[in-house]
Order: structure tokens, then sequence, then C-alpha cells
């Protein structure tokens, strides 16, 4: 072999090796910059962070992270920061939820970031994220609910003759609310079993009763900003969760409920139906946590009288502050954060990625591991994001508004008031909120 | 003229000594209270900085006291800390008469008496919220096993079974304090009386109601102020147990003051609420004042 021969040789077995930090993306040189951030903590949130110290390494930028809260900590903290003009960090946890309060606290990703780089997220995701046409967040996982049920019950001979005797169809996993609730009726035989369940509290009821009256066919706002949800449609989607509650067919203490308190009774095996966040999917199914492993159904969030499905959806992001003095770095880091291998990660732990590769590649990976469950999860839930997600309204008075509807939705289904009352007093008090923010 | 000097020396002596106490009285509470009284004048949104500069008079405080809202959880706060309290120093008296009785492992047991109090509020609220959950929660579970009932007890939606909920989670968590100061009282308590009460042929009861109890209420009165500061500030374990609901049927003035202020950023209004409830603290405070007074002067004609 002549020199020259082996020199080519040497050459091309190298090509690789340098050419694979090169076709990796290219994150910058930062040197001796430090970046601030605060981030949202918390289990699943953590995986991530682990990554940070790969990008300190590749660009030599360090990270110093000045809070790790869960959101509604952090998002204090972000407004206390506002109010005492302290913004003097660049990176921040955000939600869709969120995002709108703070202003123009945070700057506009489309300058940022490249067209080639967000051309690779999930466009309506990107469009969640936008508040008064500026990209401010950079989406990291989004979020919506579908339908778990426990498979047996419905396999069960026995169960699917009683139920067609009585309802007069046949007893398959739901397709609309109406069918929910006769079966969580039918299924129901409290206080050892329930049909169904849902949150009772804070923005959470609030947001499950929007996705139903928007289900309904009724909208929370007319097009000027007066509230409209005390409409018919309004009554419909209220009386829905007010009919179950009086059936006993959710557990008596449902108002109180959290997150927390659906994922952890369904795994407890003692409720059938459970509409619920992606991330409970691999606890539902782990039998060292959950009852109904292994009997796990799951089928797309069912549709509302006007045909069309429920789909309140939020999504973790990162946002870069205006006050950011290297906003170059602070692209960087959360382009990173962001990126394909990135999302991976989060994704194994059932995350529901952003970007539009990654739902396909966890999928496939899923599939080679022969985790048949996750892949349904995945199918059902890229389903429901890219068709049926929509966001509450992304203005700033969507908290506010939401802490006059749930104590009235509460008291609707407790029997306080009547529906048409609670949701016509809880419109009267919005209406001053938006009037008191300039809307009309 | 020296003298003068050194006269107006020794008069300014005390003033300067103090100085550094008053400064910092005066930069750690005095201004910020200044401050937020002046807020409670202003529409202040956390998330509007600027709003702070407008000044709008009693707004804020006309608007609450035309809100329904308001006063329910005014009412709710002042029922919650009678109740609270006066529990608390039942048990805790009870507490203390018992530990003051024993001979052997005492100081573990003042040790373990201490554990509650050691907790965070926030774990405390999370422990109750699955104790008292209706479905999972090991209270009724228990309840159903024991075939006491049949029912799945709705703990933290009735609206008295709420309250009682969370007044027994605060209870639990803080009875300790009136156990270790009234346990202090009891044994700072001189034998002669008692002793002497013995050889005048006094009953039990007659010792405790005539000797044991006056010298101990003022220690009663110190815990009852500390504690009537900690309930009219009840936050954490009524926001992880209920949040103040269902329907508002468990909100106190802290729920809804950390709500208006935080969630809804209305810090201009939130501010003008803490200002009522600091009244109401003052005058809680002040009550119990006058009562240790009162009973130091009754322990005072005794002696």
């Amino acid at each position: 072999m002549s020199r020259l021969t082996a020199k080519a040789l040497i050459a091309t077995a190298l090509v690789p090796l340098i050419a694979a930090p090169a076709a990796a993306q290219d994150y910058g040189n930062f040197e001796g910059e430090t970046l601030r951030v605060k981030l949202i903590g918390g289990a699943q949130y953590e995986p991530l962070y682990a990554e940070i110290s790969k990008w300190e390494e590749m660009t030599g930028a360090t990270v110093e992270i000045l809070s790790r809260k869960n959101h509604f900590e952090l998002d204090r903290e972000i407004k206390q920061d506002i109010a005492a003009r302290t913004l003097d960090w660049c990176v921040g946890s955000n939600h869709t939820s969120f995002a709108p309060q703070y202003g123009n606290i945070y700057a506009d990703l489309n300058d940022l970031i490249d067209a080639e780089t967000l051309a690779a997220f999930v466009p309506l995701v990107l469009e969640h994220s936008t508040v008064d046409g500026r990209l401010v967040q950079l989406p990291r996982h989004s979020d919506v609910s579908n339908m778990f049920y426990i498979k047996s019950l419905f396999e069960d001979e026995e169960n699917k003759a009683a139920f067609k005797a009585e309802y007069g169809y046949d007893l398959a996993p739901p397709e609309t609310w109406s069918q929910v609730s006769d079966q969580a009726k039918f299924f129901a035989n409290p206080p050892d079993f329930y049909g169904t369940q849902y949150v009772g509290k804070d923005e959470a009821i609030t947001g499950r009763f929007y996705e139903m009256l928007v289900a309904e066919g009724g909208q929370l706002f007319t097009d000027d900003w007066e509230p409209a949800f005390n409409s018919e449609a309004g009554v419909r989607a209220i009386d829905w969760f007010v009919d179950l509650y009086n059936a006993n067919a959710v557990p008596r203490g449902v108002p109180n409920y959290l997150w927390d308190d659906t994922g952890l009774g369904f795994a407890s095996g003692t409720v059938a139906l459970n509409l619920d966040w992606a991330g409970w999917s691999a606890f539902f199914n782990d039998p060292e946590n959950s009852k109904v492993a292994g009997d796990v159904g799951l089928v797309r969030a069912p549709k509302g009288s006007s045909g069309k499905r429920t789909g309140w959806s939020g999504t973790h992001s990162f946002s870069i502050t205006e006050a950011c003095e290297n906003k170059e770095a602070a692209a960087s880091f959360v382009t990173f954060l962001t990126d394909h291998d990135r999302q991976m990660i989060e994704a194994r732990a059932g995350l529901l990625p952003t970007r539009t590769a990654v739902w396909d590649d966890a999928k496939g990976e899923f599939a080679a591991d022969g985790r048949d469950f996750m892949v349904e999860v995945f199918d059902t839930f890229s389903a429901s994001m890219s068709e049926d997600a929509f966001t509450p309204p992304l203005i700033p008075e969507w908290i506010e508004v939401s802490n006059e509807l749930w104590p009235r939705l509460q008291a609707a289904m407790l029997g306080d008031m009547t529906s048409q009352e609670a949701l016509d007093e809880a419109a009267r008090d919005a209406l001053v909120i938006m009037e008191d923010a300039g809307y009309r | 003229m020296l003298r003068y000097l050194r006269t107006r020396q020794a008069k300014l002596t005390p003033i300067l000594l103090l100085s550094p106490a008053l400064l910092t009285m005066l930069f750690v509470v005095a201004l910020p209270l200044l401050f937020s009284l002046y807020t409670s004048l202003t529409p202040y949104r956390l998330t509007r900085p600027e709003t702070i500069e407008t000044f709008i008079g009693l707004r804020n405080y006309m608007r609450l006291f035309s809100d329904p809202d308001f006063w329910s959880a005014f009412g709710r706060t002042i029922l919650f800390l009678a109740i609270a309290l006066n529990v608390e120093f039942l048990l805790g008296l009870g507490i203390a008469l018992l530990i003051n009785r024993i001979t052997w492992g005492q100081r573990t047991l003042r040790t373990i008496m201490m554990f509650p109090m050691m907790f965070s509020p926030i774990l405390v609220g999370f422990q109750f919220k699955f104790i008292f959950n209706d479905n999972i929660g090991i209270l009724n579970n228990a309840l159903q096993s024991l075939g006491i009932t049949d029912q799945a007890i709705p703990w933290l939606v009735d609206a008295k079974l709420a309250m009682f909920s969370i007044l027994f989670a605060e209870i639990w968590m803080s009875t300790s304090v009136f156990a270790i100061l009234l346990l202090a009282g009891l044994f700072a308590m001189p034998r002669d009386p008692l002793e002497a009460a013995k050889v005048d042929g006094c009953n039990s009861w007659q010792v405790f109601r005539h000797i044991t109890l006056p010298f101990i209420m003022p220690f009663a009165f110190i815990a009852m102020t500390i504690r009537s500061l900690d309930v009219a500030r009840a936050y954490d374990i009524v926001s992880v147990m209920t949040g103040g609901g269902p329907a508002g049927r468990t909100e106190l003035l802290w729920t809804l003051i950390a709500r208006t202020g935080y969630e809804n950023t209305r810090m201009g209004q939130a501010n003008a609420m803490a200002y009522v409830s600091t009244i109401l603290s003052i005058a809680f405070t002040y009550f119990f004042f006058t009562k240790l007074v009162a009973a130091r002067r009754y322990m005072g004609g005794a002696e």
C-alpha cells in the first residue's frame, strides 16, 4: 500500500469522526459567559437538566440556576421580579397559560432563533406559543388529555349485555361525552367503585369546563370580549359535571380534586374512565404503582354535542428575557434544551414532544422495544395534539377570569346555585375584570 | 457649661444606645408597613409596576367593604381562630398536666410531643389531604373496613366537615405550642401553695381550679397571643387541603389575599385586605395582653 493510499484511507476513516460534531448543531462559543436561569422543578422535569453540563462543555458558558420551583411558585417569583424590576436573569421556564400575563418582559424568538430550527417544531404548538404576534416561548413539551379506561370492564360479556339492556346501545370505549355519562353511571358502585372523576378546583376545573363548553359549541367570550359562557351551551357543559356528581357516579370529594387525586384514583383501580394527561400513561401501566397496569385502554377524548372533541391543551416552554445581556447565548441554550436528542430523553419518560420528528422517532423506539402501550399512547396523543388541541384565550386576564369561574362551578356542583345562576354570576364578575382591563 | 454638656450627653446616651434597634425597626417594620399602606391606596398590579403611581384613595377599601365574599372570609377566619385556640388550649393543658405527672421518660415524651411542629405546614397539608380523601383516603377506608359506615364521607367537600378537617390538621400540628408553654408554667410553679392547700384539705379539683390554673393562665395567654397571630395568617395547610373551596366554604382571609395578590396580581387590593387582617390580629393581641395583665394582677393579689 503506497503512502498516499494509506493517508487517503486514514483520512476516509476519520471523516465520520470529524463529520459527527459538524453534523450536530453548532451551539456557538460563549467562553466565560454565565447564563442566569429560572427553571420549573419537579420529578418529571429534572432529567433534562442533567444534560445542561453538555451545553456548558460545548459552549464554554456556565449556567447558574437561580430557581427550580413548581410552576405556580415560579409564576409568583417572576411576578415579584417584574414588580421589583429585578429581571436580571436570561432564561425562564414558561407555559402557554401563564405567558400572556407577563406583558413584554420576554423577547420575540423569531428574531433570535433561525427559521430552519423553528420549522422543525409542530406548527400548531408554535402558534400557541405566540402572544400578540410575538413568539415569546420555545415549546418544550405539550400536553392534552385523552380518555383512559379499564379494558376488562368493557370486554366483560355480562357488562356488555347489562349495558345494552339498560341503555339500548353496545358497550364500547366512549366516542361522545354523553356516552361517558351513561357508562359512568352504569359502572358506578359507590363507595367502592366510581364511573369516572374530574378535577374540581382552581384553573383545572375552569379548563375542563372550558373544553366542554367548546365541545358543546359554546364560547368563553364574544369577539369583542364580552363573557359569553353563560349560554345554553355553557349550561349544558356545566350540567355534565353536575349530573354525574348528583348521580354519585364520581367520588364525593371531586370538588377538591387536582391532578394527583385523579391520577392516583385511576391507578388505585377504583375508577372506570379517566380523562387525563399523557404524562400519566407510563405510571398507569406500571405494576409497581398501578393496580390497573396491563389493563389500561386509551381512546381519543370524546366529542361534545357539537361534534367537536374536547382538547384543552397547554405547552411547557422556555422564554428569554428582553433584559438578557447575551440573548445569543440564551437562544443557543433554549435551542439545545429543545433539540431532537433532548426531546427524545423527555419523550422516553412519556412527555409529549413538540418537534415533529421526535413524535415518529420516539414511537419507532417504543415499537422496537416492544412497548406497545406507549406506541398506542403516542398514536392517540399525536392525533389529538394535531387535530383537537386548543388553548384558553391567550390574554393576561385568563387566570383572573378563571378565579371567578371555578368557585361558581363548584357551587353549581354542590347545589348551592343552579347552573344558570352560577354562570350568570361568574359572567357578571368576569365582565368587570374585562372592563377594568380596558377590553370594553 | 461642662456640667451642662455632661447632662446632655447623659440624656443622649440611652437614645444613642437604642438607635441601632430603632433604625432596624424603622427599616424592617415601619417602612414596609407604610409602603404597603400606600399601595393599598393604588390600583397596584404586580405585572404592571407603573400602576403603583396612580393614587385612587380609598377605592380598594370601599370595594372590599361592599364585597360579601371578603366578609364571609373575615367571619370564617374569626370562627377558625376561636375554635382552634380553644381546642388547642384544652388539649395542650391536658397533655401538659399528664406529662407533668410522669416521672420516667418525660424528656423523651416532651421531644416526641414536638414532632408535629417539626413538619412544614405544606407537608402537613398534603398528609391530611390524603388522609381525608373520600375515595382513596385512609380514614374513609378505615371507617368502611370497620363497618362504621358504608358511605364515602366527603371530608373535604361538605361545608362543616371541610372546616373540621382543616381545623384538625391545624390543631394536630400546633397543640404542642400550648403544651410546651403550659408545661414550662407547671415546672415553674412553687410547691408551697400546693402543699399548703393539701394541708388545708382542698381536693384535687379545688387545687387545680384555684391554684394551678390561675398560675399557668399567664403562660396560656402568651401561647394564645402567639398562636392567634399564627392562625390568623393560616394559609399553607388550607391552601393545600382545600384551597379555600369548595365554593368558598373554607375560604379564610389569607387564601383570599394570596389569590387576589399573586394569581390575580391585584396587589393593591390584596394589601387593603391584608390591612384589615392586620387590624384583626392587633385586636386579638390587645385582647390577650389585657387578659395577660389581668391574670398577672390576679396572681399578684393572690400572693
